[in-house]
């Protein structure tokens, strides 16, 4: 059987449902520390 | 140190030996010593790679910084979900499918054996320096902290690690990243915990001290180029900057070579995508909490005890003089932060943080002329950052904790210098010796000189770290060469994907861009370092894509 081709082995919707978490896990990371800075602000 | 602490300390080193030997099973050829046999699941790659990325560096220093400087360390990594992305659907299938051993064996195969030389040479050339380095780290703390020489705390990391990387190879290596990073992460959290408790005022209070000093700034959006950390260097120069480091420095890109499929692979750099940043805001705020910590309890005035000898021996009166004024500043401090903690309206909040500032500038001010004292007496920089946590952790923790601490610190410094020697010894064999001297040897060959190459840069390391000191103006020079090429290497690998480019656009653009990066680096030295990584890059991509035109295309 031929290698399979690797770029295209994991379906594009796959991919994107990884893109969407990362982005959304990056973006909570980064509210939660903007949470932080403007709660407790520079005095 | 508590008998029960050495007791931990020792166990871990142990058990680290013994299990990177038991794991050193079917590991009798090359693929299995350099690649693990590719069956790695895509945890453990991933947490191998968070551990090599986490060294003691990281255990010491970092919350150090987090305890002087605050929290914006962070915004060097903002980048980085986005490169493991990018570099899921572009370098890892292309690598990973491509059967290599190293990165640079890869642009043999896509450009020509000059490119791939090169790139393994400058590849062996930084890391050989900075294995050394990251040995040198924690080896000069805590044979400060211990008062032993360096040579011993070097020994104490090397040995145990040449050990069980020499006999096992990836497979014993990754297997014990996994623990390692277990133990790292549950030592960081026991010392949240432990300073949540012991503190004398209220989470919130103590997260209202620490952001009043400016402690939990975590964003800084000015757009300024000589600024180190901002959001748009993290965001921009950081990207490139991981895009280089887990695309094509060899230390990364071994671990995920290791792994079952390339959707493993990917998974696996997905896990540093989503813990990273949380991870290292985790070691910042321990070193934050510290500073509160601190607050409360009378820290000494200079952390490096090695410095804080010599300048008594020295500069006594001085120093004792420093010392009173420090003693009563801080009682006054340590009343004005109480006050601010306890304040119940707004304008006497208002009024006591006013007088809790004042109080912690006259304090920094002492500080600041105990280090200059210091600077003057032995000659070096003060770098007493770095030994904040390892005094806190000494003589504020509960014994036990200590211990573990202890042991979560040189498996940090192990998981990193292990993955240093694995990838170091793999290029010495494969993009030299087996490619230039030998190649057509059978795999038990292969493998003895893999062992011997994994002992020779083992030693190499240990020499090193033990000379660091008197080495540090040389590891500066490599230090500041490896980051004219970093970004450049990656604009190596763009290349290579691009259909149209050959060997002589590569190569001629790799050298290209380093030139390129040394002008930035010299004609503007405010430009912060991050931005090297973008401007090495894009050059090597523009001149290999022009030059490839000019010479007609693909060789390969």
């Amino acid at each position: 059987m031929p290698d399979e081709d690797p770029v295209v082995s994991e379906p594009r919707s796959t991919f994107r449902a990884s893109l969407i978490r990362v982005f959304a896990v990056q973006i909570i990371a980064l509210a939660l520390l903007a949470v932080l800075q403007f709660s407790y602000p520079v005095f | 140190m508590h008998w029960i602490n050495w007791l931990i300390v020792v166990v871990y080193l142990a058990y680290v030996i013994i299990d990177g030997i038991r794991k050193s099973k079917d590991t009798d050829t090359i693929r299995a010593y350099f690649l693990a046999s590719k069956r790695l699941p895509w945890w453990v790659v991933g947490l191998s790679v968070m551990a090599t990325q986490l060294s003691a560096i990281t255990m010491i220093g970092t919350p150090g910084q987090g305890a002087t400087d605050g929290i914006r360390f962070i915004q060097i990594y903002f980048g980085l979900p986005l490169a493991m992305l990018i570099l899921g659907v572009t370098l890892v299938p292309f690598l990973h499918g491509s059967g290599v051993y190293t990165a640079y064996e890869y642009l043999e195969n896509r450009f020509d054996a000059r490119t791939r030389s090169l790139t393994a040479f400058l590849f062996l050339l930084s890391r050989g320096m900075s294995v050394g380095v990251i040995m040198a780290a924690p080896g000069v703390v805590l044979s400060a902290i211990f008062g032993v020489p360096l040579i011993w705390s070097v020994a104490l990391i090397g040995v145990p690690t040449v050990l069980y990387t020499m006999v096992g190879g990836v497979q014993a290596v990754a297997w014990a990243d996994v623990k390692q990073m277990v133990l790292i992460i549950v030592a960081l959290l026991a010392i949240v915990v432990v300073l949540l408790i012991e503190m004398p005022v209220r989470p919130a209070d103590a997260m209202r001290i620490a952001g009043a000093t400016g402690r939990l700034e975590a964003f800084d959006f000015s757009f300024d180029l000589t600024e180190t950390y901002t959001f748009w260097s993290g965001m921009i120069g950081g990207t490139f900057l991981m895009l280089s480091y887990f695309g094509t420095d060899q230390s990364q890109v071994q671990r995920y070579l290791a792994a079952e499929s390339v959707d493993a692979a990917r998974s696996s750099l997905l896990m540093s995508a989503y813990w990273k940043i949380p991870l290292q805001a985790l070691v910042l705020l321990v070193g934050v909490l510290v500073f509160v910590y601190y607050q409360f309890t009378p820290a000494p005035l200079l952390f490096n005890p090695t410095h804080e000898t010599a300048v008594l021996a020295e500069q006594g009166a001085a120093y004792d003089a420093l010392q009173q004024e420090y003693s009563a500043t801080f009682t006054l401090r340590e009343q004005a932060a109480r006050a601010a903690a306890d304040a119940g309206d707004e304008t006497s909040a208002a009024g006591a943080m006013e007088t809790f500032l004042a109080r912690e500038a006259d304090i920094q001010a002492i500080r600041g002329e105990a280090l200059s004292l210091a600077e003057e007496v032995t000659g070096e920089a003060s770098r007493d950052t770095n030994y904040i946590i390892p005094r806190f952790v000494l003589y504020e923790l509960p014994i036990g904790l200590t211990g573990l601490f202890i042991a979560g610190v040189l498996a940090a410094a192990m998981s990193s210098i292990a993955a240093e020697l694995t990838s170091l010894s793999t290029t010495s064999v494969i993009d030299f010796y087996r490619r230039w001297v030998k190649d057509d040897a059978d795999d038990a060959h292969y493998l003895k000189v893999s062992r011997a190459a994994t002992v020779f840069w083992g030693i190499f390391a240990c020499v090193v770290a033990t000379y660091a000191a008197t080495l540090g103006s040389l590891i500066e020079v490599v230090n500041e060469v490896g980051s004219f090429f970093y970004g450049s290497i990656l604009g190596v690998f763009f290349l290579a994907m691009m259909p149209r480019s050959n060997g002589t656009g590569a190569f001629w653009g790799l050298l290209m861009g380093m030139s390129v990066v040394a002008g930035v680096r010299y004609g503007t030295p405010d430009v912060a370092y991050l931005w090297h990584n973008v401007v090495g890059a894009v050059t090597v991509l523009v001149v290999g894509s022009v030059l490839s035109r000019l010479g007609g295309g693909s060789e390969a």
